[in-house]
């Protein structure tokens, strides 16, 4: 079943953001992946990281654990990070676990753009679609 | 069609684990021009007589040449005149059954007359000479017992091949029976025909020596207890023919408490019958051990060993006394100086009843120290309860009472010992295989590995590892043992720490000695730097104290090492693996692990532990909860505390069949789930990880927060008790 769903995280960039994109199940395996691409985009100099939770259905306490890992290694290099488009059921988890203490929460990705520092926004906006994978 | 029994006490189809042992001893029949004798070097209670048994039905119900004969020296104190007619007659009387082709003669007691009548035309010459000879073969025991230990060489003689099947297994050292056990060896080797000749491993060689040392040594065969597998495969089959009710953690208990010991068990379960008990649960399966422990088939078989060793009550209350305060000291070894000065014997008595005690591996004597041998939970019970009963004096009522309570109280404790050995790496048979290969060296480095390859696609990783440049020659390793048997540091289970000696290259000189020193450690997380330490720490001083040449230390943790972890593994020269990186290398050393496939059914579903199941589950849930119009929250609430259930019961039980079992009961009001596995039972006291004092979960704590979030999630969460493993009930009720 694992191998059948999309094994790829997607990603794009808009000026200095990088936008990375949950599955439907946040579990070890995706969670993992999206921490790889998190860290992959602050060691490319992106300091603000939107996860964008659009298609996330389910989230289970090992995938929540791996954000826990995302929100220190963003705080370690200074970035923002946004989560985006989460739904209720999933907001009340995080809430639950003390997320919401150490990341804000967008209603959806315009929200959080809005919502990134101003002296990280000056460059002119650019949209791309990455594939991340090796 | 199903073979007959004859001397066998198991249906043929109910006898398990012994097939290859079995094809060997019939094969060795057949040995016409390389007739060797077969040595079976039985470990005690491992089945060698059944085995015996079985190959001589199995013979006979083949029909060649040669003719099989079994004899089982008994401890019965028999003169060496009882122990020679016994031979006599056995063979005489089961050489005619099988030339009569009558099953029935070949145990039955048969007078010298009614052998001489019974015998076949073509044979009533050599059976009637024989008997003849026999009855004039009374000048001296010692002619009578060359005399008749002596016929199957003089039926060779005459052109009738027989093949001796010889059961010493239940003779004791210093006995008449070991030295006629002894002399019958001499006489068969000297026979141009083959045997089987079947002793306790520690005995084989008194039994065996200076025999015909210039001809062809026997051909070893060794017989070990069974594996867990086979063990309850073969009780299986005994409750079946017994009619005795048990179940998957029952079975699973009484194997690992009897050892997979064919003896026991099948002592055990002639037990169950005869109460009349069903082996259903642990409470039952303890009061019947209990029961067969302070005077049932356990304690004769073990009151009959010690009233061999001696008859003096003073003797044996002080044998049962050094005994056990060796057994409960903190080495469990002493001076065999301490002992005799104790047991205030003298030498030659000393030395016999420390000769049977080791040889029945009831002690480990080598020389200078002794020690008892506590890995038999069976004969610690008896050794404990008999001091209880007879040197402290404790009433009966007490001993069965604290019996019964220690014993259900372990019973949890003896299952999670197995379930741990089932779950570990199989660190010994890893090491075996490295047999000098090459692999990439980034499977030793898990900040290599971590940074290459974490969260990335299985195919992409091993491509990785395929191109990778670095590799790694891996030593040949020709020998593994537990750490414990090393040093007093290595504590838990055997099976995750290993010491295995070889050589680099397969070059065997001191140069190119390795030991790897291998540890698996028991983290959620990476491995923290203190962890790692600890253990490179604990390894280095077994090392020194075992005096051990080039050590090499490899640690493995299931999620890796955090980057100090790594970081200190680098300063000390040592290795580190994840649970990920192990599977990669076992498979590139051609080793595959399985994972069995479940069943679902409508209401009640069984799925196994493996990648995103819990998903299937979590769907199943969501179809029920919608048909009872629960709300989307709460449906999303449901699913959510099944999918942490599934996970905790998959992260937590080491279950031994990987499956979760579940049911979801619709009632008026509410739904109840219901998710069970096998296994380790959760310590639910202590706060779960996760959780701060005030019960909060604690975002930067990480992992231990599924209670805690069921708990949240449903109306009603209980642990409820089963034997084996954890049943977690929750409820949840329409609003």
């Amino acid at each position: 079943m694992a191998e059948t769903r999309d094994i790829n995280v997607q990603a794009r960039h808009i000026g200095e953001a990088a936008i990375i994109y949950a599955s439907d199940y946040l579990n070890k395996l995706s969670g993992e992946r999206i921490e790889r691409e998190c860290k992959r985009q602050l060691e490319s100099g992106f300091r603000t990281l939107i996860i964008n939770f659009r298609d996330t259905e389910l989230v289970n306490s090992i995938g929540v654990s791996i954000l826990v890992g995302v929100i220190d290694a963003a705080e370690q290099n200074t970035a923002q990070l946004i989560f985006a488009d989460v739904n209720d059921h999933t907001v009340n988890l995080f809430e639950m676990l003390g997320l919401t203490r150490h990341v804000q929460i967008a209603k959806d990705e315009s929200e959080a753009l809005s919502w990134i520092r101003p002296q990280e926004t000056s460059t002119a906006s650019r949209t791309l679609t990455a594939d991340t994978r090796r | 069609m199903a073979q007959v029994r004859i001397l066998a006490r198991t249906n043929r189809d109910e006898f398990f684990g012994r097939d290859v042992e079995v094809r060997q001893i019939v094969r060795q029949a057949s040995h016409l021009t390389d007739a060797r004798g077969l040595i079976l070097m039985a470990a005690p209670g491992a089945g060698a007589s059944e085995l015996l048994r079985q190959s001589y039905d199995q013979l006979f119900a083949r029909r060649g040449d040669p003719v099989p004969i079994y004899f089982a020296f008994r401890r019965s104190g028999a003169t060496a005149s009882e122990i020679a007619r016994g031979f006599f007659q056995s063979f005489l009387r089961q050489y005619i059954a099988y030339r009569r082709v009558d099953p029935s003669l070949a145990d039955a007691p048969l007078s010298l007359a009614e052998l001489r009548e019974l015998a076949l035309p073509g044979d009533y010459e050599i059976v009637n000479g024989m008997i003849d000879l026999f009855e004039g073969a009374t000048a001296s025991e010692a002619d009578l017992v060359n005399f008749c230990f002596s016929l199957p060489r003089r039926f060779a003689a005459q052109g009738r091949r027989t093949f001796p099947l010889i059961n010493c297994t239940g003779v004791l050292p210093f006995s008449d029976e070991g030295a006629r056990a002894h002399e019958l060896f001499i006489a068969l080797r000297a026979t141009q025909s083959s045997f089987v000749f079947a002793a306790l491993r520690r005995q084989v060689a008194d039994l065996t020596h200076n025999a015909e040392e210039d001809r062809d040594p026997p051909t070893a065969l060794h017989l070990e207890p069974l594996s867990d597998y086979e063990a309850r495969r073969a009780l299986e089959g005994l409750a079946r023919r017994y009619q005795i009710q048990t179940n998957e953690p029952t079975r699973d208990l009484i194997v690992q408490q009897l050892g997979s010991s064919p003896f026991f068990i099948t002592q055990f379960m002639q037990a169950a019958r005869d109460a009349q008990v069903s082996l259903t649960s642990f409470l039952n399966c303890q009061r019947l051990y209990v029961d067969e422990l302070l005077g049932g088939r356990l304690h004769r078989q073990f009151e009959q060993l010690l009233r061999a060793l001696t008859e003096d009550p003073q003797t044996k209350k002080m044998l049962l006394r050094v005994m056990y305060e060796a057994a409960v000291s903190d080495t469990r070894k002493s001076s065999l100086w301490a002992w005799k000065k104790r047991l205030g014997l003298a030498t030659n008595e000393f030395e016999r009843i420390i000769d049977v005690l080791h040889a029945c591996e009831l002690v480990n004597s080598s020389g200078a120290f002794i020690e008892v041998n506590a890995e038999s939970d069976v004969w610690m019970d008896y050794l404990r309860t008999q001091h209880q009963l007879e040197v402290t004096g404790e009433s009966r009522a007490k001993v069965v009472a604290e019996s019964l309570l220690e014993t259900l109280k372990r019973a949890p404790r003896a299952m999670a010992r197995k379930y741990r050995r089932e779950a570990a790496l199989g660190l010994r048979q890893l090491l075996q295989q490295f047999n000098c290969q090459s692999v990439p060296a980034s499977l030793f480095h898990y900040e290599r590995f971590s940074e290459s390859y974490r969260g990335e696609r299985l195919d992409l990783i091993n491509e990785g590892l395929d191109a990778e440049g670095d590799l790694i020659r891996l030593p040949q390793i020709i020998y593994v043992a537990p750490g414990a048997a090393y040093s007093a540091t290595i504590h838990g289970d055997a099976e995750r720490c290993m010491v295995g000696h070889g050589f680099e290259a397969a070059e065997y000189t001191e140069e190119n000695e390795v030991v790897w020193l291998v540890a698996e450690l028991e983290s959620k997380l990476e491995a923290s730097r203190e962890l790692a330490e600890d253990w490179c720490d604990r390894l280095a001083q077994l090392g020194r104290e075992a005096k051990l040449h080039h050590p090499r230390i490899w640690l493995i943790a299931p999620e890796g090492f955090s980057d100090k972890a790594s970081e200190l593994l680098n300063e000390r020269g040592a290795l580190g693996s994840s649970r990920q990186q192990i599977e990669l290398l076992s498979a590139r050393l051609n080793e595959n692990r399985t994972v069995e496939s479940a069943t679902a059914d409508e209401f009640e579903m069984v799925i196994p532990m493996s990648d995103d199941t819990e998903l299937i589950a979590a769907r199943t849930v969501e179809e029920i909860a919608r048909r009872v119009n629960f709300k989307p929250e709460a449906i999303n609430q449901i699913k959510t505390a099944l999918v942490e259930a599934c996970i905790n019961a998959a992260e937590h039980s080491l279950s031994p069949d990987r499956k979760i079992y579940q049911r979801f009961v619709v009632e008026d009001d509410k739904l109840v789930v219901t998710v069970a596995s096998r296994g380790l039972q959760p310590a639910r006291v202590a706060p779960q990880n996760g959780e701060n004092g005030s019960g909060e979960p604690s975002a930067k704590s990480r992992r231990g927060w599924g209670l805690k979030l069921i708990r949240t999630l449903m109306d009603e969460v209980e642990f409820q008790r089963v034997d084996d493993g954890t049943q977690l009930r929750m409820t949840k009720y329409l609003r």
